[in-house]
């Protein structure tokens, strides 16, 4: 379903990213990991084109960014790629003049053409599923992080995307709000969704990962299953990660 | 005082010519200066440029002058503007200058996360612009497009040099005919100050407005 090759990214002179290649099967759950300007959320960022790679490809359900293309097939490609994915982000990000319903329903009125009706519909069905239905007519100052965090990925399904992606989507929230955002989450992954996640939730990360990468100075240090990463990871640098995170 | 009196309806239309020019260039410059902020936050590199070169030259130069090389200067050229015309052009290409340093501010005021929200759903840049990023910009633009604006109206006394009766002119014209000054000079004084306060309420109910919003 995703599918990168040689991906790399430069800020400047400096390599976030170097030649990464990571596929991601349909219904996976894929969960980064590592310390913290690993290149993991800019990973993330190239999969649906807030950053445009330097080098390399992406490939999402056949749709393709390279460098070599024009800058209008690019453009009109990374539409399309967002079209069918989700992203929730670490801030939330969600729109401070519309409601929670008018921030799950945007999109699909001005990119899908929705009727509004049809539109609402949705709407109020998403928030019910986030278990945000009575919050429909609040606007997210009045919402709790934890809440803003439950209206985003409302949003984010609202677009019906094949991928969720998820940057840190829990480190922004105070730890007892940690816990609904996740429950949805878990919701979500038993639904079937294809899901990419960077997290520092580790927990979490064991239970609900079919994979974990991790991630370290922009490479793909070790790949495999949680259960071999936790318990026997492969690298040095995955064992030392992980006995920084023990000591807290 | 009673001279004003006699007078009023003529003052009444110097003052509805000043409304007509503050309005019909706030108006214009409102277009200008949102195509000039957007000609410089998303243009390529020779349109960045010429909006910052406008904004330089209108900002760094007196309007009065403006005002005289649009009806007096462009003679020259063969392009013969009325008063009235000229004034509203002149003043219209002086505010959109500063208008577009406002909408420039105020959309960068707006955190990048919101457009990349927008684009993260699929959102063109231009719906990104008109959909997200314009409402909130606009509650940030406001408060200064207000004071922006009421400098217009005060600013639009210069056109009387180039023979717009407005406000301005029409209490110089009575004073030629009567020979006395200060009625007349305090009477516009007067009407200025009650225009402003006018705008600056108006103003200040739809800066409520906006900001009930969220």
């Amino acid at each position: 379903m995703i599918r990168t090759n040689g991906l790399s990214k430069a800020f400047q002179s400096v390599e976030v990213l170097k030649n990464i290649d990571l596929q991601v099967a349909a219904n996976e759950i894929v969960i980064l990991l590592g310390p913290s300007g690993s290149g993991k959320s800019t990973l993330l960022r190239c999969l649906n084109g807030l950053e445009e790679p330097s080098a390399g490809s992406v490939e999402l359900n056949g749709i393709r960014i390279e460098p070599a293309m024009t800058k209008k097939q690019k453009l009109s490609n990374f539409r399309e790629i967002r079209r069918q994915t989700g992203m929730v982000f670490q801030q939330f990000n969600l729109y401070p003049h519309k409601t929670a319903l008018g921030n799950v329903i945007e999109s699909l009125l001005v990119v899908k053409k929705m009727a509004k009706a049809e539109a609402v519909k949705t709407g109020e069905q998403l928030l019910e599923r986030v278990g945000l239905a009575d919050k429909r007519d609040a606007y997210p100052s009045r919402l709790s992080g934890g809440q803003q965090q439950r209206v985003a990925i409302a949003r984010a399904l609202a677009m019906k995307p094949a991928v969720m992606l998820f940057d840190e989507p829990t480190s922004a929230l105070d730890p007892e709000l940690v816990g609904e955002v996740l429950d949805v989450m878990r919701q979500l992954a038993k639904e079937g969704m294809t899901m990419v996640v960077v997290t520092h939730e580790m927990k979490f990360a064991r239970q609900a990962a079919n994979r974990i990468v991790f991630m370290d100075g922009g490479v793909i240090v070790e790949e495999g299953s949680p259960e071999r990463f936790f318990t026997e990871p492969q690298t040095e640098r995955a064992r030392k990660f992980l006995n920084q995170l023990g000591e807290h | 005082m009673d001279l004003v009196w006699d007078n009023g309806l003529f003052l009444l239309k110097g003052a509805y010519y000043t409304l007509l020019v503050t309005v019909v260039s706030m108006f214009f410059g409102l277009l200008i200066g949102m195509a000039v902020a957007l000609a410089r936050l998303k243009g390529n590199l020779p349109l960045r440029w010429l909006a910052r070169a406008y904004v330089s030259v209108i900002r760094g130069t007196p309007a009065f002058v403006q005002i005289l090389i649009v009806y007096y200067g462009l003679v020259d050229y063969g392009i013969t503007l009325g008063p009235l015309t000229a004034a509203c052009v002149a003043l219209s290409i002086n505010v959109g200058a500063y208008l577009s340093e406002t909408f420039r501010g105020a959309i960068l005021a707006v955190p990048k996360g919101q457009t990349e929200a927008a684009y993260a759903t699929g959102m063109t840049s231009w719906q990104a612009l008109r959909r997200i990023v314009f409402p909130q910009a606009a509650r940030v633009a406001i408060a200064p497009m207000g004071n922006t604006f009421i400098g217009m109206l005060k600013e639009t006394s210069l056109v009387s040099v180039i023979t717009v009766t407005e406000l301005l002119r029409s209490a110089q014209l009575l004073v030629a005919q009567y020979y006395v000054y200060m009625p007349f000079y305090l009477g516009v004084a007067v009407m200025y100050w009650v225009m402003s306060t006018v705008f600056s309420a108006i103003l200040g109910m739809i800066e409520n407005r906006l900001s009930k919003a969220y």
